[in-house]
């Protein structure tokens, strides 16, 4: 099995692809096979990572022209096919180069993000739009004595939401922000729709204006790639359209 | 470039992120400086939960816990190596913590009451640990961001920190390369607080990030300052079998129990009284007895079997651990037993510092799993150090609101000659043409520590390895590197990361060699017992002169005895 690497450097005219003979090894991940290339062939390759088990949202890539993590992508069930998500096609997952999808394994950057260098995307703009939706408590006992109550049924419907790892692999994955860089994309939505849902904050729709806005819940075409690509299970989509109809009855 | 604030932070973490909004609301000008994005450190990763007395829920007998069963309990775990007056101290401000954090936005696991759910964990006389789910840390760091982030608190992201600025005796900041830049800054600061976390790194199966590679201590270590109680390991008895990413302690504590080959319950041989919730070293041993004996699978695991929980409560209180044992090992726990052995977990010993979080350099401070205050000793029972990096984040932070506004402004000259010293060090990293291969090197470093300073240990194996290390840190200075870039060089990060831990590892290594007794987590089969007469103290270790010194410092005992610990 062969590995298809995506290189960019500043000063280069264009990115070029590198080939490496993957060593077999049960359980290996496309971090596991780039950690191969860096060792063993080029430790000039860059890429992001941390806690190598799903957790921490530091290395999504584009792998088989899928957003996904890198850890978390094992390379055998990828070159057998089981890993196929089908997808709304758009710019950013179209063909590059040809590979052959049996044998060998295309990592790429994430889209919609500026490449820094390789595998490293710039996520400058993906943290202004998670600080542009508020993302945080408004609370105001500072030296609380006790807990408030919650219901468990309302901390299930939150962890849905509360499971995002804010690894962008969303962000890369939605026709609408290929389209249109100013839109918040699934992840800020889905962390505003978060805190809306908290019973601990509002019971209005307070929250859910700070994206009533063009670039806000309106701009989604509910392509649902978002559901699909991430890892966490989060559905962003949902969050938008139950975000949609809600400001959209009050408003009746 | 030289940058100015009041206090600077080197970790964003649990820790760091708590001390930075303590700081922040006290209107000093405080920066952050982390390595990685602050949400990709490794706290995210923290599973089953956080300790604190709430008495949400009953003990068996139907007693109500309080924060001295906490004390207790944390003791007896530490095998009496804690700091009791540390201790005390946690448990006292744990109950205030949780609900803080909630207050803050955590979404903790409620009771059918409403009240935040607590579970049993090993070694813990009450079900005693808060949990959000199976995903605790990450909840609790993404609260913690969210505060730091509203408060526009400076952080400085993907800075990896080269060295530590001394001046007179007193830490005056730090130097950091902006790796995506390639350029080395200085940070002037009057107090610099460490919260770099563990060093699970130097062993070769860990549940640990792969960038926890105890940094900070090598740091504090070259800058003066002695590390304690590093030979206290802790491995965790359940990894899944290959990656060895962690299976929480909470999958026990919500029922599910450990089979050999044969299908044999075994922890009932080495714990009949705690059974698989004994604490993580006496599980840790068992089940390496059982592989030694023949009584594992082949590649050396043995079962964790949830099945006895039923599908319902898996999907909702360990949703995680079923994702990562499917994602990871194919393996669904609803249909079939996971594969686990034990791997390294957690960092007892670090940075030594007095109750308050001082160094004995003026100045610098440390907190969380980076530092060694001690609450832990010999052992950390599970849910205590999610717990630490809260505490003592914050009233480490109190400490420096205390004796800040004391001290002037460093100047900035000083700054501006460390810079010139790291950049040195770095283009004399980069410029070696000698040879050696720097993964070679961490591989064998691995080995070398995981077998040599392992679960068990014993004299002549251990000599083996320390020469092992030393070795490996001669051929460290004929490393070469290929890519010769400043900017964006990740070779040169992780070879960074390796100088510090060839470091620590002699560290280790000498800790362990003069231990003679059995304590804990560190286990030796040529001393196999406790010995308070010799050992009841902590070890110190010191570079001076490129030559560690070894040296003891007492244990701070208190209301709880030594007594033998049997669980
Ligand atoms: C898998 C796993 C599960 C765990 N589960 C639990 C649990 O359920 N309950 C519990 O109590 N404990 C648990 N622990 C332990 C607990 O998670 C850690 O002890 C704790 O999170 C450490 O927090 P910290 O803030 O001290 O350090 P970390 O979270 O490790 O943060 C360290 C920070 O330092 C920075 N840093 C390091 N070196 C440098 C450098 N050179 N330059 C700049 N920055 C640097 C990093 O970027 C990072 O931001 C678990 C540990 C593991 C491995
Ligand atoms: S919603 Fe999913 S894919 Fe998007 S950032 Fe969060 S975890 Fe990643
Ligand atoms: S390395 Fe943490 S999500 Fe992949």
């Amino acid at each position: 099995m062969k590995l298809k690497v995506y290189r960019y450097q500043d000063g280069m005219e264009s990115p070029r692809y590198d080939s490496f003979e993957l060593e077999s090894r049960p359980g290996l991940t496309v971090l596991g096979a780039l950690f191969q290339f860096q060792e063993q062939f080029d430790d000039s390759l860059s890429f992001n990572y941390s806690c190598r088990g799903a957790v921490c949202g530091t290395c999504g890539m584009l792998i088989n022209k899928v957003p996904r993590l890198a850890c978390r992508t094992q390379l055998k069930p990828l070159l057998r096919g089981e890993l196929k998500v089908s997808l709304f096609s758009y710019p950013g997952i179209m063909e590059t180069i040809p590979w052959d999808p049996a044998k060998e394994v295309l990592v790429e950057p994430l889209p919609h993000l500026p490449v820094i260098k390789d595998l490293i995307v710039d996520m400058d703009k993906f943290f202004e739009y998670y600080r542009f939706v508020e993302p945080v408590f408004r609370t105001s006992d500072l030296n609380p004595e006790k807990e408030r109550l919650m219901n468990p049924e309302d901390v299930k419907q939150l962890e849905e939401y509360t499971n995002c790892i804010l690894c962008a692999v969303c962000f890369g994955g939605c026709p609408v922000v290929g389209q249109n860089p100013k839109y918040l994309g699934p992840a800020a939505l889905a962390k505003l729709y978060r805190f809306h849902l908290d019973p601990r904050e509002t019971t209005d729709t307070s929250r859910l204006e700070i994206a009533d806005i063009k670039n806000g819940w309106w701009a989604c075409d509910s392509y649902g790639n978002c559901r699909k690509v991430c890892p966490k299970g989060v559905p962003p989509i949902n969050a938008i359209e139950n975000a949609a109809n809600e400001l959209k009855s009050k408003k009746k | 470039m030289i940058t100015n604030h009041n206090v600077l932070i080197i970790g964003g973490g649990l820790t760091g992120l708590r001390a930075a909004i303590q700081l922040f609301d006290s209107s000093l000008d405080v920066a952050i400086i982390s390595k990685v994005h602050p949400l990709r450190s490794h706290s995210v990763a923290a599973q089953g939960g956080m300790n604190a007395s709430l008495g949400n829920v009953p003990g068996e007998d139907g007693s109500v816990d309080n924060w001295k069963n906490h004390a207790f309990d944390t003791v007896k775990g530490s095998d009496y190596l804690a700091d009791q007056d540390a201790v005390e101290k946690m448990c006292r401000e744990a109950p205030k913590t949780v609900i803080e954090l909630e207050h803050m936005g955590t979404v903790w696991s409620r009771l059918k009451n409403g009240k935040i759910a607590q579970r049993p964990f090993g070694g813990a006389g009450f079900p005693r640990t808060c949990y959000a789910a199976d995903r605790t840390g990450h909840n609790a760091l993404n609260t913690l961001f969210e505060q730091v982030n509203k408060r526009n608190i400076q952080i400085y992201s993907e800075f990896f920190v080269t060295s530590l600025i001394i001046d007179q005796g007193s830490c005056v900041g730090c130097t950091a390369l902006d790796y995506l830049q390639g350029e080395v800054h200085g940070l002037s600061a009057k107090a610099v607080l460490m919260a770099t976390g563990g060093f699970g790194r130097l062993f070769n199966k860990s549940t640990n990030a792969l960038i926890n590679t105890g940094d900070g201590q090598a740091l504090a270590l070259r800058a003066g300052v002695p590390l304690k109680d590093m030979e206290f390991v802790q491995f965790h008895p359940t990894t899944l079998y290959g990656t060895n990413i962690l299976i929480t302690e909470g999958a026990r504590g919500e029922g599910g129990i450990l089979l050999n080959q044969d299908g044999e319950r075994f922890m009932k041989k080495y714990a009949p009284n705690s059974l698989d919730l004994a604490p993580r070293d006496v599980v840790a041993r068992s089940i390496e007895e059982e592989v030694a004996q023949g009584q594992g699978f082949e590649g050396d695991y043995v079962h964790l079997d949830l099945r006895p929980l039923g599908a319902e409560r898996i999907n909702e209180r360990l949703p995680g651990i079923k994702q990562i044992s499917i994602d990871f090992s194919g393996v669904d726990p609803i249909n079939e037993s996971i594969p686990v052995q034990p791997g390294q977990h957690y960092s007892m010993g670090g940075i030594d510092v007095d109750i308050d979080g001082k160094t004995r350099i003026s100045g610098l401070y440390a907190a969380g799993e980076c530092s060694c205050v001690s609450v832990h000793g010999a052992n950390r029972l599970g849910g205590n150090s999610l717990l630490e990096t809260v505490v003592f984040g914050r009233l480490v932070a109190d400490q420096i609101i205390n004796n800040v506004n004391n001290i002037e402004s460093p100047p900035k000259k000083l700054a501006q000659a460390n810079i010139r010293k790291s950049e040195d060090h770095i283009k004399a990293l980069i410029d070696r043409e000698g040879g050696e291969n720097q993964f070679e090197i961490k591989e064998k470093l691995n080995n070398t520590m995981s077998t040599k300073f392992g679960i068990f240990r014993e004299k002549d194996t251990m000599l083996e390895g320390l020469n092992e290390i030393k070795k490996l840190q001669e051929k460290f200075s004929q490393v070469s590197i290929k890519n010769k870039d400043l900017k964006v060089n990740k070779a040169l990060i992780r070879l960074l990361e390796l100088e510090g831990m060839l470091l620590l590892a002699e560290v280790v290594a000498l800790g362990a060699i003069k231990r003679k007794e059995s304590r804990g987590s560190h286990t030796r089969t040529d001393y196999p017992e406790r010995d308070d007469t010799k050992f009841l103290k902590h070890t110190l270790v010191t570079w001076e002169d490129e030559n560690m010194q070894v040296s003891y410092l007492p244990v701070k005992l208190g209301m709880f005895e030594p007594k033998e610990r049997v669980y």
